[in-house]
C-alpha cells in the first residue's frame, strides 16, 4: 500500500517539474519584444490575453491547477510542521477548500472569458 | 510524599526559523538561506496566486472594461506594476532554486559521493555540484530581477 | 565541521568572557552571566568550563565525559553554532578584537538546568528506526559466530554514516525540528540510511516503510545545517535525500536492494580449544566446564548497596 508520505512528495515534485516549464513560459510570454508588441502594458492588452486563453486554455488550466497543487500542499506541510501537526484535519480541510474554490475560478476564467471583439 | 515536578524549558526557536537564517550562526552553510528564502518565497507565492486567479477572472467575472482600466495603470512606478515586479521576483528565486531542489531531493544526485573524513572535514554534500549550484541562483536572480524590472518599468 | 588547523593552533586571547546562558529550574528563571578566564594555548571551551565550575561558580551545570569528541556529550551552542565544547578551541571562536565566548544550551531540546538538555526524545526517535542490523535469520546475530561479508567498495558506502556519535548537534541544528518535534531528525534518518545502504542489512523493506510518513525524511528540506555541524563529517543531509530518492524509486517499482550475502563462519573459530597444562592447578571450588558455559555473575547493585 502506498502511503501517504510518498504519495504528497510525488505529487510536490512532478508539479514542481511542470511548473518549471510552465511558469518561464508564463513569464516569458510578458516580454514586449517576444509578443510583436511595444510595451509591456501592450501585453496585457485584452486581445493579445484573449488569444492566451483562448489559445493555450489547457495549457493555463494545467499551470493553475499544478500551482495550485504545489502551492498548498507545500503550505500544508509548513503549517502543519509549525503546529507539529496537531490541527492537522482542519489544516487539510481548509487547504482542499481552498484548491477546490481557486481551480473553479481559474476554470471559469478558461471557458467563460468573453471575446473582446464579438 | 507528592513528588514535585521537574521544570524543563522547551528550547526550540519554533516557527522563526523558518523565516531567520540566523537563528544559528552556522558556518558554511549558505543553503540555510537558500531554505529560509525558499520558504518566504514559497508562502507568498501560495497567496499570490490566489490573488492572481481572482485578479485574471476580471474580464470573466465583470467584463473587459474592469481589465483595461486595471492594465492601463501598469506603466512606470504604479501598484499593478509593482505587483508585477514582486510576484516575478519571487517567482525566479523559487524557480531557480527549485530546480537545485529538485536535483538533490528527487533526484538524489549533486550531493557528492560519501568518503573518508579527511581534514578540512566538510561534508561532501557541502562541496558537491548543489553549492555550485547554489551560487549560480544567487547569481542569477538578481540578473533576471533586475531584467524583469526593465521590462515591467521601463517598457 | 569545517576545521581551520591554523585557527586551531594560535594562541587564544590571554583573557575570555565567558557569557554563559544559565537557567534555574528550581525558580524558573533564565539568565545570562559573565565569567573571565584565563586562558593557555591549546584550551578548549570544556576546559575553560570546567575551570570556571572548579575556580569561580560551582553550580553551573554541563554535561561533559571522555573529553576528546567521542562521546559526544558536550554539545552546546557556542557563539550561535551548536559545537562538541571538547573539541572547540578557545582560539577558532575568540580573537583579541572580540574576546567574548556565548554559550547557550542546545537548541530544539528541552533545558533541565543551565548547559544541560534532555535527550531522551532525541534516543527515542533513535531507538525507533532500530539502529542495529537485522538479518532475517535471527540465530545468524544472536549466535555470533558468523561473520557478514562486505567489500571495500561497499563499506566506503556507508562508512560515512557508521561515525555518527549521537551528540545530537545535527537535530540542534535544523530548522525543522526547530519547531516539529514529530520530525524524526537528521540522526535517526541517517540511521535509516545506513542500514538501507548495507549491503548486510535484510530489513530494508521494513525500513523504507517505516519512515514513509509525512515526518520522516519528507519533512527534510535540505537546509543541510545538520552536514555543517556534524563534528564527525557524517553529512546527514546527504543520508536523507539518498533515502527521498530511493524511497521515491521504491514506491515506484523501480529500487531493488543487492540480495544479502549470506553470513560466513570464520576459519579461525573452528579451531578446538587447547587444553589446559598437566601442572596447571586449579582454585579449590572452581569448575572451568562450568564457568565456561555460564560465565559468572558480579552482583553489582548488592555490593553498590
Amino acid at each position: 500500500m502506498v502511503k501517504k508520505g510518498t504519495v504528497q512528495a510525488i505529487v510536490q515534485y512532478i508539479t514542481a517539474i511542470l511548473l518549471i516549464f510552465l511558469l518561464t513560459w508564463h513569464l516569458v510570454i510578458r516580454v514586449p519584444w517576444l509578443r510583436g508588441v511595444e510595451t509591456f502594458k501592450d501585453t496585457l492588452s485584452p486581445n493579445l490575453v484573449y488569444h492566451e486563453i483562448n489559445a493555450y486554455g489547457v495549457l493555463l488550466l494545467v499551470f493553475a491547477y499544478a500551482a495550485l497543487l504545489h502551492g498548498f500542499n507545500g503550505l500544508r506541510g509548513i503549517l502543519l510542521e509549525w503546529t507539529s501537526g496537531k490541527y492537522k484535519n482542519l489544516i487539510t480541510i481548509v487547504i482542499v477548500i481552498l484548491i477546490v474554490v481557486f481551480g473553479a475560478l481559474a476554470t471559469y476564467t478558461v471557458i467563460g472569458t468573453p471575446n473582446p471583439n464579438p | 510524599m507528592a513528588e514535585e515536578k521537574s521544570k524543563v524549558i522547551d528550547n526550540r526557536p519554533g516557527w522563526i526559523a523558518s523565516i531567520n537564517p540566523w537563528v544559528l550562526r552556522v558556518v558554511n552553510n549558505p543553503e540555510r538561506v537558500a531554505f529560509v528564502l525558499h520558504r518566504v518565497t514559497g508562502i507568498l507565492m501560495a497567496l499570490i496566486i490566489m490573488a492572481h486567479i481572482f485578479v485574471t477572472g476580471t474580464p470573466a467575472h465583470t467584463g473587459w472594461e474592469a481589465w483595461v482600466e486595471e492594465i492601463n495603470k501598469a506603466q512606470g512606478f504604479s501598484l499593478v506594476t509593482l505587483y508585477f515586479f514582486f510576484f516575478a521576483g519571487i517567482a525566479w528565486f523559487h524557480g531557480l532554486n527549485g530546480i537545485r531542489l529538485l536535483l538533490v531531493e528527487f533526484f538524489g544526485v549533486c550531493i557528492g559521493k560519501p568518503e573518508k573524513p579527511k581534514p578540512p572535514y566538510i561534508a561532501p554534500s557541502l562541496k558537491a555540484c548543489q553549492r555550485k549550484l547554489l551560487y549560480l541562483v544567487f547569481l542569477l536572480w538578481p540578473i533576471l530581477w533586475a531584467i524583469t524590472g526593465y521590462i515591467v518599468f521601463f517598457k | 565541521m569545517t576545521f581551520d588547523p591554523q585557527a586551531a593552533t594560535r594562541t587564544p586571547p590571554k583573557k575570555v568572557i565567558f557569557r554563559i546562558k544559565r537557567y534555574d529550574p528550581e525558580k524558573d528563571k533564565t539568565w545570562w552571566e559573565e565569567y573571565e578566564v584565563e586562558t593557555y594555548r591549546g584550551m578548549t571551551v570544556l576546559d575553560a568550563l570546567l575551570k570556571i565550575k572548579e575556580e569561580i561558580d560551582h553550580t553551573i551545570v554541563m554535561r561533559y565525559s571522555c573529553r576528546m569528541g567521542v562521546c559526544g556529550s558536550c554539545g552546546m551552542v557556542i557563539n550561535g553554532m551548536p559545537r562538541l565544547a571538547c573539541q572547540t578551541q578557545i582560539s577558532e571562536v575568540a580573537s583579541e578584537a572580540k574576546p567574548v565566548i556565548e554559550l547557550e544550551p542546545l537548541k530544539n531540546y528541552p533545558v533541565i538546568k543551565d548547559l544541560l538538555t534532555d535527550f531522551t526524545k532525541f534516543f527515542n526517535k533513535h531507538r525507533s528506526v532500530k539502529p542495529y542490523l537485522i538479518r532475517k535469520n535471527k540465530e545468524e546475530v544472536e549466535k555470533g559466530d558468523a561473520e557478514f561479508l562486505m567489500t571495500p567498495e561497499e563499506h566506503k558506502e556507508l562508512y560515512e554514516y557508521t561515525l555518527c556519535i549521537a551528540c545530537g548537534l545535527c537535530y540542534s541544528a535544523c530548522p525543522v525540528a526547530a519547531s516539529d518535534e514529530r520530525f524524526l531528525g537528521p540522526q535517526a534518518l541517517a540511521y535509516v540510511w545506513r542500514y538501507v545502504s548495507d549491503p548486510r542489512d535484510e530489513a530494508w523493506k521494513e525500513r523504507l516503510e517505516a519512515v514513509d510518513v509525512e515526518e520522516g525524511p519528507w519533512s527534510c528540506h535540505y537546509a543541510a545545517s545538520c552536514s555543517a555541524v556534524c563534528p564527525k563529517m557524517v553529512d546527514p543531509g546527504a543520508a536523507i535525500q539518498r533515502l527521498r530518492s530511493v524511497l521515491i524509486k521504491y514506491k515506484l517499482g523501480l529500487f531493488k536492494k543487492k540480495t544479502a550475502k549470506k553470513a560466513v563462519i570464520p576459519k579461525e573459530q573452528v579451531k578446538p580449544k587447547k587444553p589446559l597444562p598437566p601442572e596447571s592447578k586449579l582454585v579449590e571450588g572452581v569448575d572451568i566446564e562450568a564457568l565456561d558455559k555460564a560465565p559468572v555473575e558480579i552482583p553489582v547493585e548488592e555490593l553498590i548497596s
